[in-house]
């Protein structure tokens, strides 16, 4: 994993984007993240307790985006805690479960609370997971994609295994149609994809498409001045308008407030 | 987030009171786990000072012993070095020692033969007193049949198993038969209760880390030492050499019972033998939003130990955090509990893991897993409160580069580092936590800094922070000077220079300071979490009508303050939304409270006036309009209303006009919502309005009541089919008698209905902002005011007042109006198009009520004469419709019967103008006194007099 020296070294090569999964328990929203952050996954199933914290590198064009990823806890009662993973963020990525059509309730309010709570600029991508569960099966699903699942499963919900274990009439399992989700993504401006962890369909697309539409110059021309300064500098610089030192200490406080 | 009645059970929080706290500082169960000892006693505690001498032990310590109805503690003068905590039925024998004159001690020899001397330095009398009342709570413990369960009790604990029986007897020698007897059982089959007592899953699945290395034999050795002459689990004696045990880290196989002991959890454990297998098998099969969230977290709680990977790990845990959640459904189940439950049972048994679990949440972190995460917040505010004091540069550095503390220390203090360091570690520093408090968590958490503070200030966001201390975690075990040529001292490990740190460099962090610092933030975090949680709840809310954001947000402070005053808050459901949220429903009874505080006319707000102060006394009005307004706006037939129910409720009726009015009113009153209301609903309308009415002043409203009644009767009567006869036909129970439109008319018809519901009636419900009433803001002075200006206090200033008053003859009490608005009193412009011939006849009069008595009179008469099952419907509720009874009605047919004379009634009238203009004087003078009485009433802020109220529920001061 890519330490704090690393991160200030390559400072102007590298992108550091702050992104923060939000969803109800249970989606796989872990899951996500470990599928995009696999190669760099030591096999610790970290059990999230407020937020798991992972990085990864993508690769855009001639640039290099290092994820700072925040994967939040999904009971209710963490909630009062999920402002001090978000504050900051440049990017989210809110996760629901295709068979459950409340988890697109919890979601929707997730982004409108990130709309309105968060740093305004952020790039929120709404993701319906567990998709492998309603298409119809598989020739597509390799032994390859399976055995590289097995460290999800740990993580995986009970529902998730014995689902897709008998998978009949997988449409049938299906509660919140694309095109519903689709319209929704559209119209509160979000970008939308179906995923799955376990097959990692859409996984990549989504970090991809959110790097895309992360405005990474402004984060660049914010933080080249304060050689070194990254990440949080950026964001900081995206909501302050750059000026970093004490500006960022009186805006701390009013954020507090939030957890 | 959280429910509005989880959130409004944290202004209920008291500080613990000084007894409380005592009984946490010797680790005891709270005082309900003693009433039964003390009914019998008709004591609580009694405390003497001291001297501690322990049989073959040299010191002897000064200090204080204090007798519980169940314990006899002792702490040393410095409460640091030595203090005990025994339970009364491990107390065999007490004897007074005869010594030289003057000296007062005592004998106790406990089960095990251990014998403590305590020398009674107080006066006398005193000790003489204290003697006695130990003598009774032992006769109270014997007549509980505690001392019997002891034997049982014991064989489960492993300290057992390792005291050398020989030597054990042979501490015993003076000791009686029965003693001796008790050991025996033990003796002859070692290894028969070798088998019995109680472990965790690592005697199956091995524990973590080398033994070897951990040097546990010698560990063992040590504390069985330790237990033969200082005692051991329910009897230990905590010397300062238990404290230095603990801290080189327990030995794995006597942790989870030496957890229990230090952690006082094994007193209840032995309070309540076979309650951990009730409750699972009273609640087997059940399933819980917590049961549900349970399961998603059994298989991510250390998945890296062996025993989680099996059938039985899972198994046991799921049963410890399920029983639990049962438990305590208040709790319910937190993640990070998982961890932590999963942590304990590596070293206990099911049974044990649940009472500590119980303490944990309980007493030594309280509020850490609740539904708000209270305490978890209020500690995180509190550390960083340290960090900025112990270590300011660090704080500073922090600051500036916008880097929260709570991204790393949240978890740390959650899981209690389980989650964070490598589990050999983060299991000795469970140990100092059980032994030491939760002030262990900030010692630790700030020497981690404190080591670290060099690469701390290179930091420069929250992600190079978790980097940090991760590196620094897996470093535990490495040398602390690696470089050193000394090879002892290249032996310190960093987790090694960690302890030190934190207990060397951090003593000043204590229990007080602890608990000091808690109260400091406790009002601040409240407030932050209500905020909270009340901008979720407008967030979330489907539609908020025509309200602004800013009105919505006082319907939610009004319901949650509502939720807060509430007679019985356990009522509120706390049920989960279509969405699988939990969401607060109110019932009847919270939502009379909330509709109190909205409209005008659901509360009962009198004026009292006693010649010192003007006051506004309001209670809670009970009316059936309140119930059918509660079920009219129960669109999901739940018997519940939600904060959605109530805008959208209040939406509907605070924006009407006119007509909608109109119609909201009748709809209201249409139970099966045929767009028509039967005879009855028309009286329960008319009573309806009579209620809103009741405290207006002047006849005016009585009287279009009257007149309301007469036209609806009429055109009732007058729609219905008639047959050949005269008579109006028999009304059946259900059959509709009045339209929307008819009622319209009626309406209509009456100048003062008309204006009611033109204007009046949607004013009628006001949306103010509530007092800011916070709980108070704490510190000693807010503690101490609060204490001293209760609501019951006040209460009897208040009574004090009124009694002087009335001696001086200047006691009044009005009741205020709800609608407080001068009634029109010219006369009435008729409506020809539903006049009647007799309400025509009688538009001549030039005085309202004169009017409206002769219509009345005529038309009840008439309908008297047609309808006699009306006339005795109105007339004499007793005889009528079992399922209601008109009362008011009754009163005001009566009274406008009664009333005939004109002139009187005009006098009356000009009289009642007069008054009403006093009245709205009056109101305004009124207004300012309250306001003033608000601002300096007794003293009392907002925020005081909320605590104080929530003092007056408190159970009396023991």
């Amino acid at each position: 994993m890519a330490d704090a020296n690393d991160a200030s070294g390559s400072a102007d090569k590298h992108v550091q984007v702050k992104l923060v999964l939000l969803g109800e328990a249970a989606v796989g929203k872990s899951s996500v993240v470990m599928r995009f952050v696999n190669n760099e996954f030591q096999a610790n199933k970290e059990p999230t307790i407020g937020a798991a914290f992972l990085t990864q590198k993508c690769r855009l064009e001639d640039r290099v985006l290092r994820y700072e990823i925040w994967d939040t806890a999904g009971q209710e009662r963490f909630h009062s805690l999920a402002p001090m993973y978000y504050r900051n963020a440049q990017a989210a990525v809110v996760v629901y479960d295709v068979t459950k059509a409340a988890s697109l309730e919890k979601a929707k309010s997730w982004v409108k609370e990130l709309q309105r709570q968060a740093n305004p600029n952020i790039v929120i991508a709404l993701a319906g997971n567990k998709v492998d569960l309603v298409t119809p099966a598989p020739a597509a699903e390799t032994s390859f994609a399976e055995s590289e699942d097995e460290p999800d499963d740990a993580t995986a919900t009970p529902g998730e295994i014995s689902a897709s274990a008998g998978s009949h009439g997988p449409e049938s399992l299906r509660q919140v149609p694309k095109d519903e989700a689709q319209a929704y993504a559209t119209e509160a401006g979000l970008l939308f994809f179906e995923t799955s962890a376990k097959t990692g369909e859409g996984v990549v697309e989504i970090f991809t498409e959110i790097a895309k539409k992360i405005p990474i110059e402004y984060i660049l021309s914010s933080t080249r001045g304060a050689a070194g300064r990254n990440g949080a500098g950026g964001a900081r610089g995206t909501a302050a308008g750059g000026d970093v030192n004490l500006d960022g200490a009186g805006k701390k406080a009013g954020d507090a407030c939030n957890c | 987030m959280s429910t509005t009645s989880a959130i409004s059970q944290l202004r209920a929080h008291k500080e613990a009171s000084k007894d409380e706290l005592i009984r946490h500082f010797f680790s005891l169960p709270n005082e309900s786990a003693d009433v039964k000892a003390i009914t019998l006693l008709g004591f609580d505690s009694m405390e003497i000072n001291a001297v501690l001498t322990l049989q073959d032990q040299e010191d002897s310590f000064a200090g204080r012993l204090y007798l519980f109805p169940q314990y006899l503690c002792f702490a040393s003068l410095d409460r640091k070095s030595v203090k005990f905590t025994v339970p009364l039925y491990t107390i065999r024998r007490v004897e007074r020692l005869k010594s030289r004159a003057g000296i007062f001690a005592l004998s106790l020899v406990v089960w095990h033969g251990m014998s403590i001397i305590v020398q009674l330095t107080s006066l006398r009398h005193t000790a003489d007193l204290f003697c006695n009342q130990l003598r009774e709570a032992l006769k109270v413990q014997l007549q509980l049949g505690r001392m019997k369960t002891l034997k049982v009790f014991v064989k489960t604990l492993y300290s057992e198993v390792i005291i050398p029986p020989s030597s054990t007897q042979a501490d015993k020698e003076r000791e009686d038969g029965s003693l001796i007897k008790l050991e025996d059982g033990g003796d002859d089959n070692a290894t028969a209760s070798t088998e019995e007592y109680l472990g965790g899953l690592g005697l199956t699945f091995k524990f973590p880390g080398d033994a070897k290395k951990l040097r546990e034999a010698s560990k063992v050795k040590l504390w069985a030492e330790y237990f033969r002459s200082h005692g051991r689990h329910l009897t230990l004696l905590r010397y300062p050499k238990c404290t230095r045990l603990v801290q080189v880290g327990l030995p794995n196989r006597l942790r989870g019972e030496l957890w229990e002991t230090l952690s006082g959890s094994i007193y209840l454990r032995f309070a309540n033998p076979g309650l951990y297998v009730r409750i699972l098998k009273e609640n087997e099969g059940k399933s819980t939003m917590s049961t549900e969230e349970i399961e998603k977290d059994l298989n991510r709680s250390l998945p890296e130990y062996s025993a989680y990977q099996s059938e039985k790990g899972i198994d046991t845990l799921r049963r410890v955090l399920t029983a639990y959640s049962w438990k305590n459904p208040e709790v319910g189940y937190c993640q990070a509990m998982n961890i932590l439950v999963a942590a304990i049972l590596i070293y206990m048994s099911e049974e044990q893991a649940f009472w500590l679990l119980e303490v944990l949440c309980d007493r030594l972190v309280p509020g850490y897993y609740s539904p708000s995460m209270y305490g978890t917040l209020l500690d995180q505010r509190v550390f960083e409160a340290l960090v900025q004091r112990c270590l300011p540069i660090i704080h500073d550095h922090f600051q500036e580069v916008d880097v929260q503390l709570s991204v790393a220390s949240l978890p740390w203090f959650l899981s209690l580092f389980i989650n964070s360091m490598p589990m050999i570690f983060a299991f000795r520093v469970v140990d100092c936590f059980f032994a030491m408090g939760p002030k262990v968590l900030f010692q630790v958490g700030l020497a981690i800094l404190k080591i670290n503070g060099e690469k701390l200030l290179q930091i420069q966001d929250d992600g190079g922070f978790i980097h940090l201390m991760r590196e620094y975690f897996a470093s535990l075990g490495d040398s602390a000077h690696p470089y050193s040529n000394d090879p002892r001292v290249r032996a310190i490990t960093n987790f090694q220079e960690l302890l030190l740190i934190s207990f060397r460099e951090f003593s000043i962090i204590t229990d007080e300071l602890i608990a000091s610092e808690r109260r400091r933030f406790r009002s601040q975090i409240i407030s932050e979490i209500e905020a909270f949680s009340k901008r979720a709840a407008v967030r979330n809310l489907k539609t908020m009508g025509r309200f602004t954001k800013d009105r919505t947000g006082l319907i939610y402070d009004v319901l949650f303050k509502a939720v807060c005053d509430a007679p019985q808050p356990s009522l509120e459901h706390e049920s989960l939304d279509a969405n699988g949220r939990p969401e607060t429903r109110i019932g009847l009874q919270t939502f009379k409270v909330f509709l109190s505080n909205v409209a005008t006319w659901a509360r009962d707000e009198t004026i009292v006036s006693n010649g010192f102060q003007e006051r506004y006394d309001r209670r809670v009005a009970d009316h059936d309009l309140i119930n059918r307004l509660f079920y009219f706006w129960d669109t999901q037939d739940r018997g519940t209303l939600t904060f959605q129910d109530l805008v959208t409720g209040l939406d509907g009726v605070m924006f009407n006009d006119l007509m909608a009015n109109i119609e909201w009113f009748f709809t209201l009153h249409d139970k099966d919502k045929d767009g028509s209301i039967t005879k009855d609903e028309v009286l329960q309308l008319s009573e309806s309005l009579l209620f809103i009415f009741r405290y207006e002043i002047g006849d005016g409203y009585l009287a279009s009541v009257g007149r309301f009644l007469t036209n609806a009767f009429e055109f009732g009567d007058a729609l219905l089919p008639h047959g050949d006869d005269e008579k109006v036909p028999e009304v059946a129970p259900n059959q509709p008698y009045l339209t929307l439109a008819t009622f319209r008319m009626v309406v209509l018809a009456d100048e003062v209905l008309e204006s009611f519901f033109e204007t009046d009636f949607s004013a009628s419900f006001k949306l103010e902002p509530i007092p800011d009433d916070q709980p108070a803001t704490g510190g000693f002075l807010g503690d101490l005011i609060s204490n001293i200006v209760t609501e019951d206090s006040k209460n009897i200033f208040n009574k004090l007042a009124d009694g002087i008053g009335k001696t001086m003859g200047k006691h009044k009490v009005n009741y205020r109006p709800s609608i407080g608005k001068t009634v029109p009193l010219q006369e009435p412009k008729m409506r020809e198009s539903i006049v009647s011939p007799s309400m025509r006849k009688a538009s001549s009069s030039s005085n309202v009520s004169q009017l409206s008595a002769s219509t009345s009179t005529t038309a009840l008469g008439d309908s008297a004469s047609l309808s006699p099952e009306l006339s005795t419907l109105s007339l004499n509720p007793a005889v009528t419709s079992p399922a209601y009874s008109f009362p008011l009605v009754q009163a005001v047919t009566a009274a406008i019967m009664e009333r005939t004379t004109f002139a009187i009634d005009e006098a009356k009238d000009e009289e009642g103008e007069e008054d009403e203009e006093d009245v709205d004087l009056e109101d305004g003078l009124l207004e300012e006194v309250d306001a003033f009485l608000e601002a300096h009433d007794s003293g009392l802020t907002g925020a005081e007099a909320e605590a104080a109220k929530d003092l007056l529920h408190a159970p009396p001061m023991k």
